[in-house]
């Protein structure tokens, strides 16, 4: 019984949502407000057990590690990002995280930049190989504005502009198949769960 | 007669695009209702990935992390990889980790769990066969991310219990990344990059990835390069695994090429449980789908066409 | 002062963490030790940001009566009720907060991602278009990969996963690298300009 009002009130607050393809009316307009409202309201008791608790609770009052103020203090300098005056405040816990960088920095050049060109630079021994390479750098071309995209180096260039069309249209294949999989989900939920329709 | 033909498509081109919307509703429910036996096909991201993740079949000292970074708006997708995975830890006795840092992917995780758990019947205890590090703020994502590099029961420090990590039986044997040597992120974002960027740059962890197809497309350079050892993209990529684990895990095989291409699986064998076989299902509904795009597509083009045509003609 | 104490924090430690990436000393790794604990100690309070957010623009729509300004006291209930149930009877799994959770955030989250399948049809029937040979070839492509991608498309001929196959794999494999490549000099950079104080953005006004 209380499995099938929980079925009716999600079965309900999904056809609310739907019903938005029609036109714009009250139903989606309740439900995309109430939306996000549990969505935040959700994360602070979470964070609170799971954030809170173990990371500024416990080691203070529990283990004593007084040291801990001080980037407890630091953390309560968000709730200034808001404040005209003392907005600055907010700047101390963002900086610290912000730090980071110095490991990215070498760690994304490796992963995102050496890396890649190592694996278009493999011996061009296949048709493949040989077109990946010839793709890579034509692109690349493509988006060097230093020089006119005239003469030869404009037809060299366009090479790139068909490899990046090709590009863009699996990534369109690929989408048509994400958005149809996420309605595939809900009718699944209103048609199996619901309604019992999908065995 | 050309006239008419004109008007017909003129009208065509500007249809209400609710009668589309329409189509497009009966183009899933309707195949979602009468299941037909489909075949699916493995390609190779996804036979990688399950042979990696198979090589730490009966291993002490070898577990495997899923990071759940999505919410429930991506679920359709990524859900089936995530209980398929499980499943397949289950059956092979694989030790496996859950973690996630939004808020809203900790109940995906319980739920996860419990499906394959419950569904397939499997003897497996928290904290001893698999465990489950909860949510962690979005924050700690590079400080744990960098932390279990080192050791990951003081990087995790409790489980989604409250348990202290170091203290559970399972981590026994496994101290960071040399022995959790495959991490797959699920997600819909570039998430995965930041587990390409760190864990395997500095420490040399294997990394998989379980992500939207929308996402799938960008990640090709990254498997060529090895960076990322296999990946599941979108519900074709979770049909995959569910078949693989169908064909060899519950079976007590080890994959087999030759095997995988001469197995059949109809999909309306009643005897795999519905949970275990919605990917495979979704993928009927998936076909239909994309044949109505492309007609829309043909359609949408020949209308475009002609009353190009016949605007041409007007002008002389 | 406001600025410069910021950037000389970020500088100072940005470079400590550059030698933190190639030294692995006692020093390096005690110095991240510490920067783990008090991260650690800064991260639940981010939260307070989103909550203050929410707050201030929907009270702002309450007091000045906006459009649609009733339908803020929804999204202002469902965030005290939520937050409420959560810490009176816990978070676990059985809990009303799970209740919530389960029939209000996720179905609705679910379903607005899943009106984007309607949208992504309708645009190709109305916008996708082969008005010249480049959108024509990314047309082909799409197709190809579609049909690719599902069951029918082996069964009408093993060609079609077999190209789709190989279009994943070279020319597109190709356009995303070399667009990989340039994000990853941009964003290398990007982080440089940070970590040496030329970009200063992220610090906000004054």
């Amino acid at each position: 019984m209380f499995g099938t009002i929980s079925n009716i009130v999600a079965a309900f607050l999904t056809l609310c949502i739907f019903s938005f393809l029609y036109k714009d009316n009250p139903f989606y307009k309740f439900a995309e407000s109430l939306l996000v409202g549990v969505s935040m309201g959700y994360a602070i008791p979470l964070v609170y057990e799971n954030a809170f608790i173990p990371y500024v609770y416990r080691p203070i009052f529990l283990q004593n590690k007084f040291l801990i103020i001080i980037p407890t203090l630091m953390g309560v300098l968000y709730i200034f990002r808001f404040s005209k005056n003392l907005s600055w405040l907010s700047r101390y816990p963002i900086v610290f995280g912000m730090a980071i960088v110095g490991m990215f920095v070498p760690m994304s050049l490796n992963a995102r930049v050496l890396v890649q060109m190592r694996s278009t630079m493999l011996p061009l021994d296949n048709i493949n190989t040989i077109l990946i390479f010839i793709g890579v750098v034509t692109i690349l071309m493509y988006f060097f504005f230093s020089k006119e995209h005239k003469g030869t180096y404009g037809k060299i260039s366009n090479v790139g502009i068909w490899y990046m069309m090709v590009g863009f249209g699996a990534s369109f294949g690929y989408t048509v198949m994400a958005r149809i999989s996420l309605l595939i989900g809900r009718i699944q939920f209103l048609l199996g769960e619901c309604l019992g329709l999908i065995k | 007669m050309s006239n008419n033909k004109n008007i017909f498509w003129d009208r065509m081109q500007n249809l209400d695009r609710r009668y589309i919307y329409i189509v497009v509703a009966l183009a899933i429910i309707i195949p979602l209702l009468i299941p037909f036996n489909s075949k699916t096909y493995i390609t190779e991201p996804v036979e990688n990935l399950y042979k990696k993740v198979d090589s730490f079949t009966e291993r002490e000292d070898r577990a495997i992390l899923m990071c759940f970074m999505h919410d429930a708006s991506t679920m359709p997708e990524l859900f089936p990889m995530e209980v398929s995975i499980l499943r397949h830890c289950f059956e092979r006795n694989i030790k496996v980790f859950t973690i996630c840092f939004l808020p809203t992917a900790a109940p995906l995780i319980d739920y996860a769990i419990n499906t394959a758990k419950e569904v397939g019947g499997f003897d497996v205890q928290s904290g001893v066969d698999y465990c489950n590090f909860g949510y962690k703020p979005y924050a700690l994502f590079l400080p744990i991310l960098l932390g279990m590099g080192e050791d990951i029961a003081e990087a995790v420090e409790t489980d989604s219990e409250g348990r202290k990590v170091e203290n559970l039986e399972i981590m026994k044997n496994l101290k960071n990344y040399n022995e959790l040597n495959l991490v797959i992120d699920f997600s819909a974002s570039a998430s995965v990059q930041t587990w390409i960027t760190y864990a395997r740059v500095k420490f040399g962890a294997n990394i998989g990835a379980g992500i939207t197809a929308v996402m799938a497309a960008e990640n090709y350079p990254f498997l060529q390069t090895g960076q990322l050892v296999g990946m599941l993209g979108g519900l074709k990529g979770a049909a995959e695994y569910e078949k693989l684990v169908d064909v060899f895990a519950s079976n007590n095989v080890v994959f087999s090429k030759e095997i995988v291409k001469e197995t059949w699986i109809p999909i309306t064998d009643k005897n795999i449980p519905y949970q275990f076989k919605t990917a495979r299902i979704g993928m009927n509904a998936q076909s239909v789908a994309h044949i109505m795009i492309i007609v829309f597509i043909i359609l949408g083009n020949i209308g475009y066409f002609v009353s190009r045509k016949s605007k041409n003609k007007e002008l002389g | 002062m406001k600025r410069q104490i910021p950037l000389l924090i970020v500088i100072g430690l940005g470079l400590l963490f550059v030698v933190h990436t190639f030294v692995p000393h006692k020093i390096s790794e005690d110095f991240y030790e510490w920067w783990q604990t008090w991260s650690k100690a800064i991260s639940p309070f981010m939260v307070l940001l989103g909550i203050m957010s929410l707050f201030m623009v929907h009270s702002t729509k309450i007091k000045r009566k906006t459009a649609n300004w009733q339908y803020s006291f929804v999204t202002l209930g469902g965030l005290l009720i939520t937050a409420f149930v959560g810490f009176m009877w816990g978070t676990r799994e059985g809990t009303p907060y799970m209740w919530l959770f389960k029939n209000i955030q996720m179905p609705m989250s679910a379903t607005m991602f899943s009106l984007l399948a309607f949208y992504i049809a309708s645009a190709a029937y109305k916008a996708f278009r082969a008005r010249s040979v480049e959108a024509t070839v990314l047309l082909l492509a799409a197709v190809i990969v579609m049909l690719g991608q599902v069951p029918l498309g082996a069964q009408i001929s093993h060609w079609i996963p077999d190209t789709s196959k190989w279009i994943l794999n070279v020319p597109n494999l190709a356009s995303k690298r070399a667009i990989t490549l340039g994000v990853g000099l941009g964003i290398t950079a990007t982080s440089l300009k940070i970590l040496l104080g030329i970009e200063r953005k992220y610090l906000g006004g004054d």
